[in-house]
């Protein structure tokens, strides 16, 4: 806050007292009435005036700072009290799990929890906690990592329990991030960003993904994974759904499902639904119709846990850097790369499209087969409902809850 | 190199061992045993292979300077064709043929690009292969009755009719980028280069995108070098004659310059100046391609190797129609 808006009130109740001093002194000539009429009306307005500056001054110092500016600038809000048609809306754009946050959630009414529970449980599968092994764990890497067990005990991670997005986020999905003014709202960005996401346009020069034409997917492709969105594009969507993106142990957690079967070792899956490459069951070179499918296609593809096309059609980003092997580094000069899993319809070989393997992209690159999918903490949730008087945080205005980012 | 084997002492067959057997590349008489060509060290097995035959094969290069990826286009040509034959079907003839397949997949599927091509000829991969085509025709007849039953309609009706066309076979040699330029700048250099330049039937010429667009006229100035010799060799004496020979001009790398893919013409405007226009002034038959193997690369820095390239992940487009346009030019009726 600068020096004016510290002291307006000040400057104002001033201005009022020396508008009314100079009426009250035409008026004493009484020569002319509509001078009269003006001090009168002067006199009025600074009366009114300095009860509400001496109101202002009143207000604690201590009261509730409001959140930043909603993040949807574009659209109509809401009536402020209509809680329950903005809860509609925030379901109908897939922003569950922000509802769920446990800033937000005092804010719902039972039904409305009950209602945001069964979304998030449709749209997102439960990944349970445990360990992980990351890189290559068939008998080849053995050798290459010169012994298995201190190997794995070095790359295995463990994992807190998270939802991960069943489905990669569709066009449709993304269009309302895109509708919502998600590339104006600057919160929804990392500082560093802001100079490029004006550059971050469709084939028309409107705001939205690589591919699209006039801010708007092209018809027919709304049930396809989003695609020629930066890694920063994808970030910033997860963010205002309330979500993130998934780690690679996360990632590879939920695809490989591993099983502990003793202290260091590790039963995990090459592919979500096994360890040998049905091609009937992913979308890869070869496979499908070399193209990009609908992210309904290809049901068998389902992890264990119920999340899909997880290998094939598009490359998925992730939230971390892309790693080499231990004994390799980038050789200087380029970015870090942002790690991408999953294969897409045109990978080529089979060992590049297991739930292992790992290539990397550059965070501003918008390719034509990388998409992503959103996670979110199960720690960052709340599942039952609270009982009893509200807590602190569920004074946060529900229609304020749009600008709680991630 | 010569094989040396202990020959059956039958008077029939060791008179046959002294007939010259000619070099397929340059035409010049070798012995019976000879494995390389004494003067343009081609393999004398494309000789031999060829001996039997009705229809001569036909010789396609593979032209590009150094790094334009021709080694990685002609492996994973070979090993797309092999693994989805619906349009077009590969059978390598030999072992020969198969090797620059077998090296390039098995590296790009480590992630990382195979050796760099010798530039010694006799190091050369080579592959001579029968190509068949497979044109799916639908049947005509008007629909029946019947046919509006799918359960009853007749079988030749409801299904396509796959004609294949008679087998062609090609020879494409891998040549080293270097050698090429090399017999361009200094004729009589590179013999085997000087006679493929002279006998091939149609040529592949790789020019590498990313360059280009970065501004880098050298691959331009390559591609007219090599389009100016291909020219003069075919027309002696004729100028201002259109040569004959089919060119595709393919911009490989198209992966990493946005527009490349949907309009490799454009570009050619764009940054390739030269060889499009000496294209448009000294050939009949042309077309511009792009394709790409590789999705992504990377430098990496490995311990005691230095800096290297290295491909992140293999998402190959625009392999096929380069070839099949080549195919379609060689063979316009199907066959030979």
């Amino acid at each position: 806050m600068n020096l004016m808006e510290k002291h307006q009130d000040k400057l104002r109740l001033a201005t009022i007292i020396l508008f009314c001093l100079l009426n009250i002194g035409f008026g004493l000539y009484a020569w002319q009435m509509p001078m009269l009429i003006g001090g009168a009306a002067g006199m009025v307005y600074a009366a009114v005036a300095t009860a509400g500056v001496l109101h202002h001054s009143a207000r604690p110092a201590e009261a509730p700072l409001t959140l930043s500016a909603p993040a949807i600038a574009t659209e109509q809000p809401a009536a402020p009290n209509d809680t329950e048609s903005l809860v509609r809306r925030m379901l109908t754009q897939s922003r569950h799990a922000l509802l769920l946050r446990k800033q937000v959630v005092g804010n719902l009414h039972e039904d409305q929890f009950q209602e945001t529970c069964e979304q998030l449980h449709a749209h997102m599968a439960l990944v349970p906690e445990g360990d992980v092994v990351l890189g290559k764990t068939d008998k080849d890497a053995e050798d290459e990592l010169g012994g298995l067990p201190s190997a794995m005990a070095e790359r295995r991670m463990h994992v807190n329990p998270l939802f991960l997005d069943r489905y990669t986020v569709t066009n449709r999905q993304y269009y309302e991030f895109v509708d919502a003014g998600g590339y104006r709202d600057m919160t929804l960005w990392e500082p560093k960003l802001w100079a490029a996401v004006l550059d971050l346009v469709d084939q028309t020069g409107q705001p939205g993904p690589a591919f699209w034409q006039n801010g708007r997917y092209l018809p027919g492709t709304e049930d396809l994974p989003v695609v020629g969105v930066s890694w920063y594009e994808a970030q910033a969507c997860a963010r205002w759904m309330g979500k993130r993106l998934p780690t690679d142990a996360e990632w590879v957690k939920a695809a490989c499902w591993p099983v502990a079967t003793g202290e260091v070792a590790m039963v995990q899956r090459r592919f979500p639904w096994g360890d040998g490459l049905d091609r009937s069951r992913a979308n890869l070179w070869g496979s499908g119709p070399n193209r990009i499918v609908a992210v309904t296609e290809f049901p068998t593809s389902a992890s264990v846990g119920g999340i899909y096309q997880m290998v094939g059609n598009v490359w998925e980003w992730s939230a971390n850097d892309f790693h080499l092997s231990p004994h390799q580094t980038y050789g200087g000069g380029d970015a870090p790369l942002k790690s991408i899993r999953g294969g897409a319809f045109d990978t080529y070989f089979d060992n590049q499209a297991t739930c292992q393997f790992e290539s990397g992209e550059y965070p501003l690159s918008r390719r034509h087969n990388i998409g992503f999918r959103c996670a979110i903490g199960t720690c960052d949730l709340v599942l039952d409902l609270p009982q009893g008087a509200p807590e602190d945080h569920a004074n946060v205005e529900l229609a304020e809850c749009e600008a709680v980012h991630a | 190199m010569t094989l040396r084997a202990l020959q059956p002492m039958k008077s029939s067959e060791l008179a046959e061992w002294t007939l010259p057997v000619l070099c397929y590349v340059c035409e010049a008489a070798n012995s019976r045993e000879a494995e390389y060509c004494r003067r343009c060290s081609a393999p004398m097995a494309l000789a031999h292979q060829a001996l039997g035959q009705t229809a001569r094969p036909k010789m396609v290069a593979i032209l590009g300077p150094s790094g334009s990826g021709k080694t990685v286009y002609l492996g994973m040509l070979m090993d797309m064709l092999s693994r989805q034959p619906e349009r077009l079907q590969i059978v390598a003839r030999g072992a020969f043929s198969i090797g620059l397949q077998q090296t390039t997949v098995s590296a790009l599927a480590r992630c990382e690009f195979p050796a760099k091509t010798s530039t010694e000829p006799e190091s050369w991969n080579w592959m001579h292969c029968e190509i068949h085509r497979k044109e799916t025709v639908v049947a005509s007849e008007p629909p029946s009755f019947l046919s509006r039953f799918a359960r009853f309609t007749p079988r030749k009706q409801r299904t396509a009719v796959t004609n294949k066309s008679p087998c062609v076979e090609l020879v494409m040699p891998d040549m080293a980028g270097e050698a090429i330029l090399e017999e361009v700048e200094h004729p009589q250099t590179y013999l085997l280069v000087r006679s493929l330049l002279r006998n091939s039937s149609a040529v592949l010429l790789l020019l590498d995108a990313s360059e280009l667009s970065r501004g880098q006229r050298d691959p331009d100035f390559a591609a007219m070098k090599i389009l100016s010799c291909l020219k003069e060799l075919e027309i002696q004496g004729g100028a201002g004659r259109k040569s004959r020979r089919s060119v595709a001009l393919v911009f490989t790398k198209a992966d990493q310059v946005e527009g490349c893919r949907e309009n490799p013409e454009g570009f050619a405007d764009t940054y390739a100046t030269g060889a499009w226009q000496y294209c448009r002034q000294g050939f009949r038959d042309y077309a511009f391609f792009a394709a790409s193997v590789v999705g992504g690369c990377t430098w990496l820095e490995v311990r005691g190797e230095g800096r290297r390239r290295i491909p992140l992940r293999i998402e190959p487009h625009g392999i096929i129609e380069p070839f099949e346009w080549i195919l379609e030019k060689l063979y316009p009726q199907g066959g030979p």
